[in-house]
């Protein structure tokens, strides 16, 4: 009996030092988590900021220009459409809006 | 074989095994009696890691979630004069990296201190790079840094953040209490490699962020309207140029530009006057495009009907001993002329017929003289008298644009007062306020402050400055396929070296809105200083016609003219 209450106290203490142990070790893989977590929020963050500055009106308007020939239409060359070519409304749909461009575009302010 | 031993011997071991003994007792209780207190200390701070967390400043974003300024955490360098072998060396390998001359880097390194900041708040990359060279003596921690991605779009309207992270200008200082991160400070045990040995905050969540805000702002109108204006500036030559496009019914900005602009990002170069919003801090005399104002409140009170025909005085009114002149020498003509042709003299006579009392409760009806309270700092409520301050010519000075201060937003929210059918609506900027879960915290429900004048008087100064752009002085800013309603202006500003108008230095401007019958944009436009011809309907109405027509197609409004279209037949 009493080397069963010795065992049992042995184990307890067992228990109680691997458990601190686990718990430190556990404490650095989560400390290593959370490390990688900021890193991998930082570099969200970093891409967030480069694909917005990437798509700013300003630079698209550049790229489209210089790089791609395009020019804003001209006045009056943008059309909404909202009706068939018989001028009756499309049957069935709501009005849909589709813009289209003359075809005697001769080049637009840029 | 050695023998037992001897008495004396164990004695000596004895007496050796209690001075030991001696020893070891007499240091614990040095340590745990005597310097108690002062190690416990010590420990403490080499066991204890005293963190100072703050949340990430909010994000702003334009009406469709694009971002316009965000934080990202950015590399700040530190070294440790004390634990450098060579700072010479150390700053000639730094200074490529940090893009500090290394000259100043070796004064800082040389300096007889334990820490010195070395740069602050650089690129990432630049970051990446000093990870790579590890160098003793030289730390990097993360800070907070300010990110403006689309450079000087809307800088004037976002203002900035400083180097603490706290807002100077613009939404970034009006929104600070949203803004701004939470701060708190957190004990860590770390071991004795300075690792954190257990997450105390384990159970704590980390600091919250800031709040978002998502702007009334569209970034492609805002777009469209800076680039137009910037070329209109530079074709003119002119001082600075203001544009706002809202939206009448509900009182949103849409764009609010200013030119010149500056990149908030690199902003401490710059002065106030190169960052201070122009269309809320600068009031200017509007000259005739106060003549759409009065003429709301002339037909509201019934003095003027559209056809009433007023004499023009052949371009020469004389009015307490001065005399008001008109461009153009009129005879009689029709109320409706009067505002197309911008007399002069007809908007003074409309503006007599009103009386200073009822002239005076028009205008402050309309807003001037107070802040609009748009949700910006720095708003000035211009200039509006008191008539028992007015002499005999003020009537007719303030019915033609001189002697009254107001400030373009002052004027873009009356405008649209008129377009939206005669309802003074609160301009707004912020239209929501989000967690950063993206949950509606606070929002911003469009705001009536005052019924000004009826929908049909509303409606007939609709027709009227119509005609001023068809048949007027506002024919540039006519758009094709769109009803246009505005009013010109062109003012002379006061030479503050004389005290008298200035023939030289003059404000033009033009306010209206499209389309006349729905209008879905009110617009000013103000060019201050232009050189060369200065009139409003030259210099700002085509700044108007250009940015009206992009952003109507940008909203896919349809135009009023028929489309024909022709189809193309199938081959056989």
């Amino acid at each position: 009996m009493r080397m069963l209450a010795v065992f049992a106290g042995l184990c307890l203490v067992f228990v109680f030092v691997w458990e601190r142990v686990d718990m430190v070790r556990v404490g650095y893989h989560i400390e290593r988590l959370k490390h990688d977590k900021v890193v991998l929020e930082r570099e969200r963050d970093e891409l967030r900021v480069k694909f917005s500055a990437l798509s700013a009106p300003g630079r698209i308007a550049k790229v489209a220009s210089e790089k791609l020939g395009m020019g804003l239409p001209q006045q009056g060359q943008v059309i909404m459409v909202q009706s068939g070519p018989d001028g009756a409304p499309f049957p069935h749909a709501a009005p849909v809006q589709v813009q289209i461009a003359k075809n005697d575009f001769s080049g637009g302010r840029k | 074989m050695a023998g037992p031993l001897s008495r004396g011997r164990r004695y000596v071991v004895l007496l050796l095994l209690l001075c030991g003994f001696g020893v070891v007792l007499f240091r614990l209780v040095t340590l745990q009696v005597l310097q108690a207190a002062e190690l416990t200390v010590k420990a403490d701070r080499q066991h204890r890691k005293t963190v100072s967390l703050e949340g990430a400043r909010g994000t702003i974003v334009d009406r469709h979630g694009k971002v316009l300024a965000m934080n990202i955490e950015v590399p700040s360098v530190f070294g440790v004069p004390t634990a450098l072998d060579s700072p010479a060396k150390t700053a000639r390998y730094l200074s490529p990296v940090l893009r500090v001359r290394t000259a100043e880097l070796e004064r800082k390194l040389r300096q007889d201190r334990g820490f010195v900041w070395l740069a602050r708040k650089l690129d990432p990359e630049q970051g990446r790079r000093l990870e790579r060279m590890s160098m003793d003596g030289i730390g990097v921690v993360m800070e907070g840094r300010r990110f403006y991605p689309k450079g000087p779009l809307l800088s004037h309207v976002l203002g900035f953040a400083g180097m603490d992270g706290a807002g100077l200008e613009g939404v970034e200082r009006r929104y600070e209490s949203h803004l701004h991160g939470e701060k708190r400070v957190t004990v860590l045990q770390r071991d004795a490699l300075g690792r954190t040995v257990f997450p105390k905050g384990l159970t704590e969540q980390s600091p919250a962020p800031g709040h978002s805000l998502v702007l009334t702002i569209d970034e492609v109108i805002q777009y469209v309207a800076e680039k137009e204006l910037e070329e209109a500036v530079t074709r003119t030559h002119a001082k600075s140029g203001t544009m706002i496009v809202l939206e009448p019914q509900t009182g949103a900005l849409l764009a609010l530009a200013i030119s010149p602009r500056f990149d908030p990002n690199t902003v401490s170069a710059l002065g106030p006057d190169r960052w201070r919003n122009r269309a809320l801090t600068d009031a200017y005399e509007p000259g005739s495009t106060m003549k759409a104002i009065i003429a709301a409140a002339a037909l509201e009170e019934r003095v003027m009907r559209p056809e009433t025909m007023v004499f023009g005085e052949h371009g020469r009114m004389p009015v307490a001993n001065t005399v008001i002149h008109d461009h153009e020498k009129l005879g009689w003509v029709s109320f409706a002329q009067v505002i197309q042709k911008s007399s002069n003299i007809g908007a003074a006579k409309a503006g007599m017929a009103l009386g200073d009392q009822r002239l005076y409760q028009y205008l402050q009806a309309f807003g001037f003289g107070q802040r609009t309270d748009i949700d910006l700092p720095g708003e000035a409520g211009g200039l509006l008298k008191s008539p028992r301050d007015w002499d005999r010519r003020s009537v007719a000075s303030i019915s033609m644009g001189q002697e009254i201060g107001v400030t373009p937003i002052q004027m873009a929210s009356a405008i649209a007062a008129i377009a939206n059918g005669g309802v003074l609506m609160k301009p707004y900027l912020v239209s929501e306020i989000r967690d950063t879960h993206g949950r509606v915290l606070k929002q911003t429900l469009p705001q009536v402050k005052r019924r000004v004048v009826s929908p049909e008087t509303a409606r007939t100064v609709t027709t009227i400055l119509e005609g001023v752009v068809t048949d007027g002085t506002g024919g540039k800013a006519a758009i094709p396929g769109f009803r246009v309603a505005g009013k010109t202006g062109t003012a002379q500003k006061i030479d503050p070296r004389t005290g008298t108008y200035s023939a030289s230095q003059f404000v033009g401007s033009f306010v209206g809105y499209a389309p006349a019958d729905n209008p879905r944009l009110a617009m000013i436009v103000v060019i201050d200083e232009p050189h060369g011809e200065a009139w409003g309907g030259t210099v700002a109405a085509p700044v108007f016609n250009r940015v009206g027509e992009q952003v109507l197609n940008y909203l896919g409004v349809s135009s009023n003219e028929p489309v024909k279209l022709a189809m193309a037949s199938e081959s056989p």
